[in-house]
């Protein structure tokens, strides 16, 4: 959705409608080649919802008065959330735009049961396998390995609780395999932790092994104590309901021969 | 142990935390470092509430698990000391008022 605005003197003001893991946004700029950047960007994710939450990117003075209920900063580009709207400022391009995005919905999924993680999501038979760990070990393999259209993202997974199940979500925040991610979700198979190896095996964890898991890969970026306590508690919920492995996989298509259905 | 007997235990109040699977895990927010504290240890995480001593923690730990008394006391004072250096804890003096 692109839609002209009211002229502000800095060119005619635009806004763009997305949703990312059913979390509507509307971004308003009058930044005409960071609108067109991010319109592009994207596109997939395209959504008209009711009630968005709106961000004004790049209009102006930051606005006197009550301090931002959030706030973080980011090589110059600042995020800060009021009750009234949300302010992206001194976003030079996509790539800030795209990592403070990143910050505001790991923020606003608090208050929705979710949570966004380091993990390359391939859904299969109508179930969504979530393949965590740390940079290097294997989501990008995991994801190049398997079959085309079923990958959800290659690099960070939304997982939110919807109707007492779990649902993994594609993000738009792509990581090295893939150009374009998908725009639709599946409930959650299991979480599995990646580990080369030379033979493929799961070992089944419990659920403080996989609250070990997911930490270190969860994106946050809040140093707020009531935050963190909000999103401990959602990390908890998910590692005692989710079942969890470590999966020591090699670097073919047999590893899924091992999963569990 | 250098801290005094009459110092209470309190837990750091910046601190996020959660028990799972009958294990303690707590989150430090301004490093996002994680802390995992075991059965014992979650035990004594519970009972420190700003209002017991060592002492008093560890008379607890005796009385739930099968431990003499002098290892009851050593392994609580031990615990204290470890979570204190970590940040976790805060001791509040009996007069009042809070110190790191």
């Amino acid at each position: 959705m692109s839609t002209p605005l009211t002229n502000l003197g800095r060119g005619p003001r635009q806004q763009f409608g997305l949703s990312i893991g059913r979390v509507p946004f509307r971004l308003q700029t009058s930044d005409k080649q960071l609108f067109g950047a991010a319109s592009a960007r994207y596109a997939a994710f395209t959504d008209a919802a009711a009630r968005p939450i709106t961000i004004a990117l790049n209009n102006g003075a930051t606005p006197e008065g009550a301090p931002a209920d959030f706030a973080y900063e980011f090589e110059g580009a600042a995020l800060r959330a009021f009750s009234h709207g949300i302010r992206f400022d001194g976003v030079r391009n996509q790539y800030a735009l795209d990592s403070l995005l990143r910050v505001l919905l790991s923020w606003k999924l608090l208050g929705r049961l979710g949570f966004l993680l380091h993990a390359a999501t391939v859904v299969r038979n109508g179930k969504a396998y979530i393949f965590t760990g740390r940079s290097g070990a294997g989501k990008s393999t995991v994801a190049s390995l398997s079959p085309e259209g079923s990958v959800l993202t290659d690099e960070i997974s939304l997982l939110r609780r919807e109707d007492g199940m779990w649902r993994a979500y594609g993000t738009p925040f792509w990581g090295e395999f893939r150009a374009a991610g998908s725009n639709s979700s599946a409930p959650v198979a299991g979480i599995f932790r990646l580990l080369q190896a030379a033979e493929n095996g799961v070992e089944i964890l419990r659920p403080m092994a996989i609250l070990r898991a997911l930490l270190p890969n969860v994106l946050f970026f809040s140093a707020e104590t009531e935050a963190n306590r909000r999103l401990l508690e959602i990390l908890s919920q998910a590692a005692t309901e989710i079942a969890g492995y470590d999966l020591a996989f090699r670097k073919n298509t047999t590893f899924w021969e091992v999963l569990p259905s | 142990m250098s801290t005094p007997a009459t110092v209470f235990w309190q837990k750091n109040p910046a601190l996020a935390w959660r028990e799972i699977d009958g294990e303690t895990v707590i989150i430090s927010p301004n490093d996002s470092v994680m802390h995992e504290l075991n059965d014992t240890g979650s035990f004594l995480w519970k009972n420190i509430d700003g209002k017991k001593s060592a002492v008093e923690l560890a008379e607890l730990l005796l009385e739930n698990y099968e431990v003499t008394p002098d290892i009851a006391l050593s392994d609580t004072q031990a615990l204290l000391e470890e979570m204190s250096s970590r940040k976790l804890l805060v001791t509040v003096p009996a007069i009042g008022g809070v110190s790191p």
